[in-house]
């Protein structure tokens, strides 16, 4: 991912590039040539903006990669809810129930993570490198709390008797909240890489993209969270 | 007006659907017919754009000194093109759509006299009838591997049912074919109109067996079937039975096997 | 860092070989490696096809050239000898070569070919940009695919043999591995990890082609300027992205089944065989448009360029794709009308179905619209793109067949559907040579023979329509697909001459692929050297040196109208390049767009 971010940052002074040399060659023809390339009919409009596209390759990249993230967690929201609404007893007999109360503590530990790494984002903003890497630390902590509780929770479940073959029910819950849980391992890891780099002062007020792509999959996996705690937990 | 056209296609040899199978039950003509308007018209919409196309090739070779037209479309033209097709693919919609819940919509089956269990499992049929008491999973049930015995101009009621993977119940000559999975019992019925001896493969993919799994369904006349019924399930020595079943087989009632009893106790006298 | 800077930047410094042929980030070289790769896989896949076809036509006779190997070679423990004793392909290795046969075109032909390919090689040029936004993420994306390819390939030799549940992989079937009859279970389960994997590749290639035509198009090359190649590419890309992760999470759920014990799709633990066809469906039938699109785009630039005529309706062109991908979410039913789902869906799918063909219905006119009036210079590419266009035209009408439900409950899992999907899915291989004897000039550099290539055209054209136009009537009467043996069946026997006949004639349609390899092969090495802009086309990679050096362009591209101004009445050659500037006074206002 950094690399590709990389990128982009060589790409843009390029398109500038362009711009400056085509100017004054000669004059468009008969419409204002706006240097994003789009014209008035653009339907993704960015003529208003002339020092380039309104989203930065990376960050569009990186909302093209959630679009994706949501349609294969629709995928398999889709498929539990398939199971869940076929089943009038859910969970069925015999079964043990989940943890609905501790799972709810540590939803409020998972939501309190996306606070703080809104603070890292605006500490940065004003170039408080200090408060970023405090609140990034803090960020990644209940990231890891996050996991180390569900996880134990996951051992509990096994040691009563809930487990992959444990018909559909037990399935569904594991590879649900699993894949999820994957997901937040993807980003505390993506977020521990930054907070190496954070406290190698590698982020200043102005060059702070990488905290902010971090930024928006943090909340990504965050907002997804509820939902599915909702409809595995709660529904 | 379609047999006109049915005749007019023969007549110049395009008729691709004169290699239906015979049609052996009542809904087969119907879906045949449905078949043969999405042919002719398929048929003309193929012939127009191969027509103009050969016609643009033939008539718009480039030539030195002639230049192309200049244009980018023709908005009333392309309105055209749009609203035409979407009328007809309406059509055949609305006229599909009546055949296909006759057959298959499940609250409009016809009430059947014959009712038949067909269990598929990897790679063979197994066919079960309820016997004299019209129950299935009784006493009297028998099960006919491969074989199925139904009267001619008669419902059958099938329950299809599955036990391993998917297969796919399909008689090519009443134009039936209906998926079975495990663990679930679908309805579908027929009606034959002819008598023989019709081939039922498997038409879902099942397995290395999958090729060769198939059983037959036998159209019997009613007589031949009374006959078959009285061998399989020889009535029982009371002769009252006989009686009662002489005066429910009019009503067309759910259970066929009186009706055998009565069948053989009139060839047996 | 360095690498990226490389790749935006016009060559300035030599690479070396490994970099420039293997880990190379510029986009065209990408779109060479999933070219070769595709076109190799296309040889394999076209070899399954073969043997499927001589089972068909001869069956359980042993396979041609078998008489080479020795009795002892038979008795021995070999591969082959197990797989297919004394050349006689059995049923599990039948099951197994017609699911590897469409699985392989589909994942590992048409979409690298068509989206990694040509995808690659024109997104950034035809728009104006140097490269890729995301140059790394590029490479990777290809570098993903190979183990992908490796695996499905590898699982040939697995214990079992490769998947053999069709390549819809229909469970409990291809879920519960003792179903399969085989021993060992690897096949499946490597096939869904390798199209988990190319899952990824993908994801990576769409995310890639999204950013670069929002934000990297050239000045003044506007959305509705671009060529209807790239705006299918676009299309196509946010189908991918949003189709292929449903099949993952499936694919993800099925390995499951398989390894760990869930019961997601199997019926004895609680499951649901029918939600897998929803979900294959829901990401397959996304995918059939994923594959015809771009060759509608590709045919759509070959008809107006070698035309000299604008394409007819560019804007009806742009949202009948823009339908065809909104309505392809909506449609999956309808390969599942007599899956037992409930048949009051069948009718709601239907209706879809038959407004899904209207935009198919208007692009079909409206290349019609660009021939009439025309001025056709017959290339090879021009003759491939006819050739899709009236394939097309067939394997369109015959899905409406089947899109009638009635109608559909008798030509379901017949050879109907078989002669419909290659009609379509091998249309597209049309699409396919149609783009490559097209831009093979701006992608190697030389020509490619056109007398070869009309030989090449001609043939395949011939016993294309000879292999599959009698398909039709093969399912007309009631031939099942996906059978090992017709002659098992009474009621096919009369069908086993024409049986036969299709397989030699699909023989015939495998050997005059030669002509293309050798054509290609030998233009490679011995082509003529192409011009910059050989067929005097519009858009912008004709701009750009042949073959295009790293970064492109020598000068950057101002894009001043649309793609399609061919015979102009603005000057006096019957084309005008998007990037040719001319002075307000000739300019008329028609004159772009």
């Amino acid at each position: 991912m950094a690399e590709d971010m990389s990128a982009t940052v060589t790409l843009e002074p390029a398109l500038e590039e362009v711009e400056s040399e085509v100017r004054p060659q000669g004059p468009p023809p008969f419409f204002p040539e706006p240097p994003g390339g789009s014209g008035g009919d653009d339907r993704f409009g960015d003529d208003d903006d002339h020092a380039g596209p309104p989203l930065s390759n990376a960050y569009l990249g990186l909302l093209i990669f959630l679009g994706a993230e949501t349609m294969f967690f629709a995928g398999l929201i889709g498929s539990f809810l398939v199971f869940r609404v076929a089943h009038e007893v859910w969970p069925p007999a015999m079964l043990p129930r989940l943890p609905v109360g501790v799972t709810g503590v540590n939803t409020l530990i998972l939501l309190a993570s996306a606070l703080t790494m809104r603070r890292a984002k605006i500490a940065i903003r004003s170039g408080g490198q200090r408060e970023l890497v405090r609140m990034l630390l803090v960020t990644a902590g209940l990231g890891i709390t996050f996991l180390l509780v569900q996880g134990y929770e996951w051992l509990r479940l096994l040691q009563y008797g809930l487990t992959l073959a444990s018909g559909v029910y037990g399935a569904t819950f594991y590879v649900l909240v699993g894949c999820h849980a994957v997901h937040v391992l993807g980003a505390v890891i993506w977020l521990v890489s930054v907070l190496w780099w954070a406290a190698r002062r590698r982020y200043t007020a102005r060059g702070s993209a990488g905290v902010a792509l971090c930024a928006m999959y943090w909340y990504y996996v965050v907002a997804l969270w509820p939902i599915l705690y909702g409809l595995v937990y709660l529904y | 007006m379609l047999e006109q056209l049915i005749e007019l296609m023969n007549r110049l040899n395009v008729n691709m659907l004169n290699w239906l199978p015979e049609a052996a039950s009542t809904y087969a003509p119907a879906i045949d017919e449905v078949f043969y308007i999405i042919y002719i018209i398929t048929g003309l919409a193929f012939l127009l754009v191969t027509v103009v196309m050969f016609w643009c090739l033939l008539r718009f070779k480039a030539r030195p000194g002639r230049r192309a037209r200049y244009s980018h479309g023709n908005v009333a033209l392309e309105l055209i093109w749009t609203i035409v097709p979407t009328i007809v693919f309406l059509g055949i919609f609305f006229y599909s759509q009546s055949t296909w819940s006759i057959i298959k919509y499940p609250s409009e089956f016809p009430e059947s006299s014959v009712q038949v269990r067909v269990v598929a499992k990897q790679f063979a049929w197994e066919f079960h009838y309820p016997g004299p008491d019209g129950e299935f999973d009784t006493e009297d049930d028998k099960m006919f591997d491969g074989d199925m015995v139904v009267p001619v101009n008669q419902v059958v009621g099938l329950t299809l049912r599955g036990s391993d993977v998917i297969h796919s119940f399909f008689v090519p000559e009443f134009r039936l074919k209906q998926d079975i999975l495990p663990r679930r019992d679908i309805p579908a019925w027929f009606n034959a109109t002819k008598t023989g001896r019709f081939e039922t493969p498997c038409a879902e993919l099942c397995g290395p067996g999958h090729s060769g799994m198939k059983g037959w369904v036998n159209v019997y006349s009613d007589a031949e079937y009374q006959a078959w019924v009285a061998e399989q399930w020889p009535a029982p020595v009371d002769t009252g039975v006989e009686e009662m079943g002489q005066e429910d087989m009019p009503q067309g009632g759910v259970d066929p096997m009186d009706q055998e009893d009565s069948g053989q106790a009139d060839t047996a006298q | 860092m360095s690498e990226s800077s490389a790749a935006t930047h016009a060559g300035h410094h030599r690479e070396g070989f490994v970099k420039h042929y293997f880990f190379s980030l510029d986009h065209k070289m990408i779109g060479r490696q999933f070219l070769f790769t595709g076109l190799f896989m296309l040889v394999i896949g076209g070899l399954l096809a073969m043997m499927v076809r001589w089972q068909l036509g001869y069956p359980e006779e042993p396979l041609p050239f078998m008489g080479g190997f020795s009795e002892d070679f038979w008795d021995g423990e070999s591969w082959w000898a197990q797989t297919a004793p004394f050349g006689i392909v059995t049923s599990e290795f039948y099951n197994t070569l017609f699911t590897m046969h469409a699985t392989i075109m589909i994942f590992f032909v048409v979409m690298p070919i068509m989206i990694g390919g040509f995808g690659n090689f024109l997104v950034p040029i035809c728009i104006g940009a140097k490269d890729m936004a995301f140059p790394t993420l590029n490479m990777l994306s290809y570098w993903t695919f190979v183990p992908g390819v490796l695996l499905m390939l590898l699982s040939f030799f697995v214990p079992g043999g490769a998947a053999g549940g069709g390549w819809t992989s229909y469970a409990p079937l291809a879920a519960v591995p003792d179903y399969a009859g085989v021993e060992g279970h690897w096949g499946v389960t490597l096939w869904c990890i390798s199209l988990f994997i190319i899952g990824f590749s993908s994801l990576m290639g769409s995310i890639n082609y999204i950013t670069t035509i929002i934000n990297m198009r050239a000045p003044g090359m506007r959305l509705f300027r671009m060529p209807l190649t790239i705006w299918s590419l676009f299309i196509v890309a946010i189908l991918l992205l949003l189709a292929l992760p449903v099949l993952t999470s499936a694919l993800a759920m099925m390995v499951f089944d398989r390894l760990f014990g869930t019961n997601f799709f199997i019926p004895d633990g609680g499951g649901e065989p029918l939600l897998w066809q929803h979900l294959f469906w829901f990401f397959g039938h996304p995918e059939v448009y994923v594959l015809v699109l771009p060759a509608m785009g590709v045919t759509s630039d070959v008809l107006s360029t070698f035309a000299r005529k604008p394409i007819f309706g560019y804007r009806a062109m742009v949202y009948s794709m823009c339908a065809i991908a909104f309505l392809s979410w909506v449609v999956w039913g309808h390969h599942m009308f007599q899956s037992g789902m409930d048949p009051v869906l069948g009718t709601a799918f239907t209706l879809t179905t038959m407004l899904i063909a209207v935009p198919s219905a208007i692009k079909t006119f409206n290349w019609l619209g660009t021939l009439w009036g025309s001025s056709i210079r017959f290339t090879t590419a021009m003759w491939f793109a006819l050739g899709f266009v009236s394939l097309f035209t067939i394997g369109g009408l015959s899905g409406i067949f089947m899109a009638s439900t009635p109608v559909d409950i008798f030509i379901h899992d017949t050879y109907y559907i078989v002669a419909h999907i290659h009609y379509v899915v091998a249309g597209i291989i049309f699409g396919i040579f149609a783009g490559l004897y097209f831009w093979f000039p701006k992608m190697f550099g030389r020509m490619m023979s056109e007398t070869l290539g009309k030989l090449h055209f001609l043939l395949t054209f011939v016993f294309f329509n000879l292999t599959f136009f009698p398909m039709h009537f093969l399912g007309v009467g009631g031939h099942m697909r996906r059978i090992y043996n017709p002659e098992q069946y009474e009621f096919l026997q009369p069908w086993q001459e024409m049986n036969t006949f299709i397989t030699m004639m699909a023989l015939c349609l495998g050997a005059s692929q030669i002509f293309f390899a050798i054509n290609f092969i030998g233009s490679l090495i011995w082509g003529r050297r192409a011009e910059d802009n050989p067929w005097e086309a519009n858009t912008l990679e004709w701009d750009a040196p042949s073959p295009p050096p790293h970064g492109n362009f020598l000068e950057d591209p101002v894009v001043y109208r649309g793609a399609y101004e061919y015979s102009s009445p603005e000057v006096e050659e019957d084309w005008l390049p998007q990037s040719v500037y001319l002075e307000p006074a000739v300019a008329g206002e028609e004159g772009h767009d």
